[in-house]
Parts: structure tokens; C-alpha cells; sequence
């Protein structure tokens, strides 16, 4: 394998789908912030930082950072604590910390730092069968944060970071007897849930999902006016620079949570079927070093990186076309925003490194 | 074994590792597709509808309203156009915080209490505008500061609109009238896709008559808006037309000398041409000035206006008044047409009038009586004993069926709106009206023009063109442009009067009138030293106050102001072939030779010596 190549760039093709898509991503973000070339420089910058993370992370040796995995899990939780106690207010959930001037959100960091917690635990005895204490631990490890971030309040994230660890348990082999438990359970908590935890902000989002019209310029006015963009995008969108919706303001959070919108708009179904054809490029190299990877730890966490990262495009997609309640979760390598890319990045460099070995 | 077993057991592991993260793999690919299958039907499928509602998001449609046609007199002098007017308008839709923006504004070019609170009125009264006036009139620093703090408050702007303005002011105000503010009343009866940009609309006078003619075709524009609802560029643009102009038959150089001549009295005067009943003069006092009145919104509040006597009342069509013995020479023609008295025959008339079995005694305005009178001498005198008589004879059913030819208690047909109708008495209308029996009484009164008869001075100067044309009729008009035809009414009462009534019979009437203002003993002898323009009048003294049968001369002197008599005139120049008609009515001023009639001649001369000289 090709595998010594420089700095830890293990996989070429992996690395340039990596490149293409962020970099076009730089592009996009020049359409969707109305031509703020200073604000691209911004991401760009971060993107580059982002870069050098993911190379060092990348020539770390796998097992290096298998044995650090709990101290990262352990800086996270601190980091959350820190987060409710001092942390920056925003539209009264406090999801920021400021680093140095850098302001940061850790909960994006714990959607890699939990299945790389999770992989640890489940490869200390990974022959034994998935047995209730293992569970038990599992259950302690993933919620842990939820529930910190819960209290920012920030549902949405907890959510990911939920589904984030269930993929790494799923994947760690917890029993189908588990599952169906689990999931019966659900059914439970759910409506439970809805009745005593949902701020009504929450409630909100998730009723105009079902209908956007009940409150056009409210909480709907994010979902019509992002499916407006989408479908008047059709087939083969209005031009880089063209889309009315995004360039005359119509739609909301154009460099976040709403990107794909501007992607649609502008470069219509078949620039998403190319946009996808990328990410499924990307997608089949991780799953092809998860094939070839030697030891469990590292199936595990690489196994579960992929999939997250196929959950977080269809649930950010789901998001602008209104299958989904806004749940602010970001498009991988598109979107803008620091916390996220880093958590992206490191997870590639997690890759990266898990194919040196190989 | 131990060793082996934990070997198994990895295996174990990795393959249930492997089937996990195949399944996973698998549902995950699954959701894909079905994400995809959701996009082609966003974007393929609903393409049309979703194009449709990110058109209608980002395009406005803005109707732009004409340009209102400009009203001329007949010599092509501006009576009414259209100038530029800057105001800060907030759109209330738009703004997010009103009471901030108007500080905002007041910060940089001040605002008056009053143009604050009137905002607030606007804003409740015109709710269906979006948009509300804050303040009109920018000077141009004013335009540039607010434009300067524009962009930190949605909801604000300068527009530039059309602003009417009547140069004339008070002299042409109640014929032109003015324009107003579209209220939802004139909203419930206006085309809304023509006015849709429009603020203003006639609201009396020419400029209500003529609205559909004056207003003329918006014109509409695309524009891209953005989200903010900022216009971004024009798209595309159809040009309003303009709406057309009017020229009128007045003569604002006379109606100036009009207005000069009445502005210190209450009252109206109507100048017509007989020979094709073109208004050339026309005018009502007090006045007020119609510019002020669209620029500060609420006129009343303001002290000068209230002080004054209904300002807005357009005398000259809506000024109801007794006719007084400006109508004897009509009675005097019906007496002759009906053949009831021989105008030559002189009757004795004395202090007063009885009628048989009556103490009431119908007193002359001449305490010693006229003596022996004929038809001419009656008129030159304005001998009511004679009328009294007359009348008398008459009965009201010929009197009211002769004036209907002359178009009293109806309107005269002019083009202005709301204009009255008048009273022409008959038995029926005291029935209906006043609920009560006609007496000979009536009768009597009625042929000096008194009681139950009410004229308008554009319905006397109608029926004095009638007199001045000997029978021949044309219905009094403003607009040059507009071409009467005589209708069969008009061409049947025309026929009658001149078959009914001789011309030596007009011609006696006529000079009559010549000698009111003419011959020593005229009533109007003395009102005009300038005879060379052989005006033929008649005045009228008409009792507001109707004074007790003892009432001696003097006390009359101490009745207060608005019981005073009102002065009335009626008058046409030269007596052969005229080219002028006059009515004036000036309100509890006193008798008519006194006021009505030396106004009313000096217009004439001035008219024939001065303006009709230049043409």
C-alpha cells in the first residue's frame, strides 16, 4: 500500500475527494454569504488549520491514539462543564466557549469524541460478548454529554450525538435482544419527553416540519423559503451567483445549516447528483480502509466515522428539504462554521491514521 | 483450548463487526436513495410550482400612477398642475419599530407635534395603505439627511410623487375644487386597479366632474426585491399615460377682477356668455387656499379658516337663495304670454297690496307707493305692488309652469358635481314639503321672488342668458371642449318661448331691464357712471329677516348682521346682441342697488372695456 506518502496522507483518492469537496465548499460559500470574499478567506484559513490537524492526526499511529481516546472523552466532558458554567450566550442556549478568541463548540467535538470513547472501552475486551454491563458502560459513555447538553440547551446536537453513539455500539455488536428492547422503549420516552423536556421553541420546529404554513414567517419561514430554493433549482439550477433565493436574502442561515439549498439552487439535481457522486467516492475509500483495517479498535472507529458521516449529509439534506426539523447539524466539508469542520477533519485524520497501519 | 477459543471468539467478533456494519452501510445507502428520490421530485418534478413561488418572492409588481391632466382657462393660463413632492413615508408593513424611526427622523430634520400626531391619525385612517406620510415638502438637505439614515431602518423612504398645486389659490378654489386623499369611501366606488398607485383623487369641483378624464392610465413596473423588500432593479416597465388635459371657458383674468371685487362680502357672482353658455367667470366667497389645504392635511384646526363664513361652500352652485325681484321680468313675460295683463295698461299702485278679505297688508319697498305704473315702468321701478297684483292673477300653477321654462327648481345641467336643484314653490311641493295648504298669500310673495322660491346665482345666470337671447337656450358649461347638444327639452321649451312670446314683447322686457340701469328712475341708475356698454339689469333686495308690518325705517338699521338683506343683481351686456350675463348675490349686505348691482356692473365693463377689447 502507498501508505508512506507524505505527512499522513495515506489514501490519495480519499485526500483529493477531501480537497475537492472542501475546496468547492470555499466556492460555494462565496455564493451563499453574498460574495463576502473576506469571509471565505476566513473559512479558508480555517480550512487550512483544519488541513495540518488532519495531517498530524493522520501520522499518529493508530494505537497512540486508541490509548488517548479516554483522555480526550475526559477533556470533552470538562470542557461541556466549563461550557454551562462561563460559556457564550446565543439566542439563550449557551453553546460557545471563547479560546484565545476563538470562540468554540465542544458538543460538535463529542460527535467524534464518543465513538472514539466507545471504540476504546468496547476493544478493552472486545472478545467478550456484548453483555448488559458492557452495555450499562456504553449507556454511561454516551450520556454522560447528552445530558450536559441537554442543559445548554441544545436538543438537536444531543440527538446527533446519540445516534452518533448508538452507530458505534451497533456497530460494537450489541445484541438484537438489546435492540428491540431499546427501541420498545423508545416508544415510551418519546411522548414522555415531548410532554416535560421540549422547550417550546423545540416543539415548534418539529410541528412545522409537519406543516411549514402554519407559521409562514416564524419557524416555518426556514423550511419554505429552503424548499422554494431547492425545487426552483431544478434540474439544472440557475447559475452560480443566480439563485434568487439565496442571493436576495430569502433564505435563512445560507453558510450553515442551509448550504445545500444554495447547492440545489444553484446547480440544480444534476449538480447534486455530482455533489453526491464525490461524497460516495469519498464514502467507498473509508469503507474500503475499514475492510482492510487490522485490529478491532480500528474497524470500529473507522467503521463508525463513515457512517456518521453518511447520517450527517442525509440529516443536514433531510434538514433543508423539510423531511427533517431544524436540527442544526451542519453539511460535512460544505458548511461553514469552525467547531464542526475540526470535528470533521479530525475524524479523517482518525482514517488516515487507522490506514497507516494497515 | 483457552487460546483457541478466544481465536473463535475474535472471529466471532469481527464478522459480527463486518454483517453490523454492511447492514448499516445498507440503510444508510437506502435513506440516500430515498433522498434522492425526494430531490428529483422537488426539482424535477414540482420544478414549475417551486419556480413559480421563487418568482412571486423575489418580483413586485409596482403600479405607477399618471400624471394628472393640468386644468387651462380659456386663454391656456394654469389653473391647475402638478409639481414635484418630496416626503418621508414609512411603510408600515416593513418597519420594525415605527416610534424609533420617527425619532430617528426628528433627530434629523425635525418634526412638529402636529406632523407627528397627524401621522398617527393617517396611519389608523388609511389603514389600508401601507405606506403613511410622515412629512411632505422636503427641501433638497432634507431629502439627503434622511436619505443618509435610510438604510439603518427598514420601512423608511423618500418618494418623490406629484403634488397638486393651484397657482390661483383662493380665486379659482371652489369652480376647480381640489383633490384629496382616496378614503375608503371613494375606495368602494373607484376602479382599484386604476388608482392602485394613485394617492389622490378629485374631490369636488372640475376636478371631481372630470376625474375619469383628468387621472388618465397607471403604468406598472417589475421590480426584484429582496428579502428585506428593498428594490434591488427594474425588470421591466409599461409607462403610465397621462391623463388628459382640460381647458376651460373661464377667463382668470376676469375671475381675478371677479374675486377682487367680492372678497370682502359673502357671496357668489356667475359671469356667462349667452351666445353658447361658456362660464367665464365664476365665483364664491370666502375662499380658502386649496394648496394649503393637501400640504397640512387638517384645516381645521386652522383659526383663520374657522373664523371664516363656510368656506367651503361653493356658492355658485349649491347657495340656495330667494330670487327677490331679479325674477320680474320673468313674471312680467308671464304675465304677457298668459295674456293676463295688457303691458301697456297703467294700474295705480300704492303703499301696499291686499287681498280681498285680508287685513294683511303686502307692502311696497317704497313706503309712498309707485302711483300709476305700466308692465315697463313697473320693472324699471321694481314696483312689487304691481307684482303683487300680477302674481295675483296669475295664480302659482301658470307661475310654476312659466318657470319651469327658464329651469328653475332644477338643475341647470352644468359640469360640476353636486350641484342643487332649488325650489320652484307649486301647491304640491308646500304639500309635500311643508305639509301645508297654498294660500293666495303664497302667491303673492312668490311674484317678487320671496317665500317658498330658492335659486342658485348659476341658475339665474342661466335664466338671465334665457332673457338676454330672447328664448333662445344654452345650458351654462366649464369645459371648452364640451359639446352640448340641445336635447329635445331644451328644443321644446326654446320653441315655446319663442312662439309664445313676441319679440316686441322680449324687446319691451329687455329695454325694461336697459332702463333699470340706464333711465334716471332706474333702480340701478346710479350703480354705473359708465353707460357706453348699455347694460340692461335688475336688482333684488331679498328679506332675510322678514320685518313686522309697523317696523318703521329706522329700527332696521339696528338689526344685526346676519339678518341683513341680501343683495342680489342679474345684468347682460350690451342690450342688442349681448355677450355678457351676470347673477351676484352678496349675503346680508343690504339692498341690491346698494352692492349686488355696482359690483356687478363694474365686471361687465371691465370685461367688455378691458378683456373682450383684446381678443
Amino acid at each position: 500500500m502507498n501508505n508512506k506518502n507524505f505527512f499522513g496522507i495515506t489514501d490519495t483518492i480519499l485526500f483529493l475527494s477531501i480537497i475537492c469537496i472542501s475546496f468547492f465548499g470555499l466556492i460555494l460559500l462565496y455564493s451563499a454569504t453574498n460574495q463576502d470574499i473576506d469571509l471565505v478567506f476566513r473559512q479558508g484559513t480555517r480550512l487550512g488549520f483544519c488541513f495540518i490537524l488532519m495531517f498530524m492526526i493522520g501520522s499518529i499511529n493508530i494505537n497512540h491514539i486508541k490509548m488517548i481516546a479516554p483522555y480526550i472523552y475526559i477533556v470533552c466532558i470538562f470542557l461541556l462543564v466549563i461550557t454551562i458554567l462561563w460559556g457564550h450566550d446565543s439566542k439563550g442556549a449557551k453553546r460557545w466557549i471563547v479560546f484565545f478568541g476563538f470562540s468554540f463548540q465542544v458538543s460538535e467535538i463529542l460527535k467524534i469524541a464518543v465513538p472514539l470513547m466507545l471504540a476504546w472501552f468496547l476493544s478493552l475486551d472486545e472478545d467478550k460478548n456484548f453483555d448488559l454491563k458492557k452495555l450499562l458502560f456504553s449507556f454511561l459513555i454516551i450520556f454522560l454529554p447528552i445530558l450536559l447538553i441537554i442543559k445548554q440547551p441544545d436538543l438537536g446536537t444531543s440527538l446527533i450525538i446519540l445516534l452518533c453513539g448508538g452507530i458505534t455500539i451497533f456497530l460494537g455488536g450489541i445484541k438484537k435482544k438489546h435492540i428491540a428492547y431499546l427501541l420498545g422503549s423508545l416508544v415510551i420516552i418519546i411522548p414522555v419527553m415531548w410532554k416535560f423536556f421540549l422547550l417550546p421553541y423545540q416543539k415548534q420546529r418539529v410541528m412545522t416540519m409537519f406543516d411549514p404554513t402554519s407559521d409562514p414567517l416564524g419557524s416555518g419561514y426556514h423550511i419554505i423559503q429552503s424548499k422554494i430554493a431547492v425545487g426552483s433549482g431544478g434540474l439544472f439550477g440557475k447559475g452560480f451567483l443566480n439563485g434568487t433565493q439565496s442571493q436576495l436574502e430569502f433564505l435563512p442561515e445560507r453558510g450553515t445549516d442551509f448550504i445545500f439549498a444554495v447547492f440545489a439552487e444553484e446547480f440544480g439535481f444534476i449538480g447534486i447528483l455530482i455533489l453526491f457522486l464525490f461524497y460516495l467516492i469519498l464514502i467507498a475509500r473509508c469503507i474500503h480502509i475499514v475492510g482492510n483495517a487490522k485490529n478491532y479498535f480500528s474497524k470500529i472507529i473507522a467503521g463508525s466515522i463513515t457512517s456518521i458521516f453518511i447520517l450527517l449529509i442525509i440529516t443536514n439534506i433531510s434538514m433543508a428539504i423539510g423531511v427533517l426539523p431544524v436540527v442544526g447539524v451542519t453539511l460535512p466539508l460544505l458548511s461553514l462554521g469552525g467547531s464542526s469542520l475540526l470535528s470533521i477533519f479530525i475524524a479523517f485524520g482518525i482514517i488516515f491514521s487507522v490506514n497507516r497501519r494497515n | 483450548m483457552r487460546r483457541s477459543f478466544l481465536d473463535f471468539s475474535r472471529v466471532n467478533t469481527e464478522k459480527l463487526f463486518e454483517k453490523r456494519l454492511s447492514v448499516l452501510i445498507s440503510i444508510l445507502l437506502i435513506l440516500t436513495i430515498l433522498l434522492i428520490g425526494r430531490l428529483y421530485f422537488l426539482q424535477v418534478i414540482s420544478y414549475e410550482h417551486f419556480e413559480t413561488l421563487s418568482e412571486t418572492n423575489r418580483i413586485k409588481h409596482i403600479q405607477i400612477p399618471p400624471r394628472r391632466g393640468i386644468i387651462y382657462d380659456r386663454n391656456n393660463m394654469v389653473l391647475a398642475d402638478n409639481s414635484s413632492l418630496y416626503s418621508v413615508e414609512i411603510n408600515i408593513k416593513e418597519a420594525t419599530n415605527i416610534k424609533k424611526i420617527i425619532t430617528a427622523v426628528d433627530e434629523e430634520i425635525g418634526l412638529t407635534k402636529e406632523e407627528i400626531n397627524i401621522f398617527f391619525k393617517k396611519k389608523s385612517k388609511y389603514s389600508h395603505h401601507n405606506v403613511v406620510t410622515l412629512k411632505n415638502n422636503l427641501s433638497d438637505a432634507e431629502i439627503a439627511k434622511i436619505l443618509s439614515i435610510r438604510y439603518k431602518y427598514d420601512g423608511l423612504d423618500v418618494t418623490a410623487s406629484l403634488l397638486r398645486r393651484y397657482p390661483y389659490e383662493k380665486i379659482t378654489n371652489h369652480v376647480i375644487g381640489n383633490v384629496g386623499y382616496i378614503d375608503k369611501k371613494d375606495l368602494s366606488k373607484l376602479n382599484k386597479k386604476k388608482y392602485k398607485g394613485s394617492k389622490y383623487i378629485g374631490k369636488t369641483g372640475i376636478e371631481k366632474y372630470y376625474e375619469n378624464i383628468l387621472h388618465g392610465e397607471p403604468g406598472s413596473k417589475h421590480v426584484e426585491i429582496n428579502a428585506r423588500g428593498r428594490q434591488v432593479r427594474d425588470i421591466d416597465e409599461k409607462r403610465p399615460s397621462p391623463g388628459q388635459d382640460i381647458h376651460l371657458t373661464l377667463d382668470v383674468e376676469l375671475q381675478k377682477y371677479m374675486y377682487s371685487m367680492l372678497s370682502d362680502y359673502v357671496g357668489s357672482s356667475v359671469v356667462m356668455n349667452p351666445k353658447n353658455g361658456e362660464i367665464l367667470g365664476m365665483v364664491s366667497v370666502p375662499s380658502i387656499n386649496p394648496n394649503r389645504k393637501l400640504w397640512k392635511f387638517s384645516v381645521n384646526n386652522d383659526e383663520e379658516i374657522k373664523k371664516l363664513k363656510s368656506p367651503m361652500f361653493n356658492r355658485s352652485i349649491n347657495g340656495l337663495y330667494s330670487p327677490g325681484s331679479t325674477i320680474k321680468p320673468i313674471v312680467a313675460l308671464n304675465g304677457i304670454q298668459n295674456k293676463i295683463m295688457d303691458p301697456e295698461k297703467e294700474y295705480y299702485a300704492g303703499p301696499y297690496y291686499q287681498l280681498p278679505n285680508s287685513s294683511r297688508r303686502y307692502r311696497d319697498w317704497k313706503e309712498e307707493g309707485h302711483g300709476m305704473v305700466n308692465m315697463q315702468k313697473a320693472i324699471i321701478q321694481s314696483c312689487d305692488v304691481y307684482f303683487y297684483m300680477l302674481a295675483d292673477r296669475l295664480g302659482i300653477d301658470k307661475i310654476e309652469n312659466f318657470f319651469e321654462y327658464f329651469s328653475f327648481g332644477e338643475k341647470t345641467g352644468i359640469d360640476m358635481p353636486y350641484e342643487s336643484f332649488g325650489v320652484l314653490p307649486s301647491k304640491e311641493w308646500k304639500n309635500k314639503n311643508i305639509g301645508d295648504k297654498w294660500t293666495k298669500g303664497d302667491t303673492v310673495i312668490t311674484g317678487i321672488g320671496q317665500g317658498y322660491f330658492l335659486t342658485t346665482p348659476i341658475q339665474l345666470a342661466y335664466a338671465t342668458s334665457i332673457i338676454a337671447n330672447k328664448g333662445e337656450i344654452f345650458i351654462p358649461k366649464l369645459n371648452k371642449n364640451l359639446k352640448i347638444k340641445k336635447n329635445n327639452k331644451i328644443k321644446e321649451r326654446e320653441f315655446f318661448l319663442k312662439n309664445n312670446i313676441n319679440s316686441d314683447d322680449w324687446e319691451m322686457i329687455t329695454e325694461a331691464m336697459f332702463k333699470v340701469v340706464n333711465q334716471k328712475n332706474g333702480t340701478a341708475y346710479w350703480t354705473t357712471k359708465n353707460k357706453k356698454n348699455n347694460i340692461a339689469g335688475k336688482t333684488g333686495t331679498v328679506q332675510v329677516y322678514s320685518l313686522s308690518q309697523k317696523t318703521n325705517e329706522r329700527e332696521k338699521d339696528n338689526i344685526p348682521d346676519h339678518l341683513k338683506d341680501h343683495s342680489l343683481y342679474i345684468g347682460f351686456a350690451p342690450k342688442e346682441n349681448p355677450e355678457i350675463v351676470i347673477a351676484t348675490i352678496i349675503e346680508n349686505a343690504g339692498s341690491g342697488s346698494k352692492y349686488a348691482a355696482p359690483i356687478s356692473n363694474k365686471i361687465i365693463n371691465y370685461y367688455l372695456d378691458e378683456i373682450r377689447e383684446r381678443y
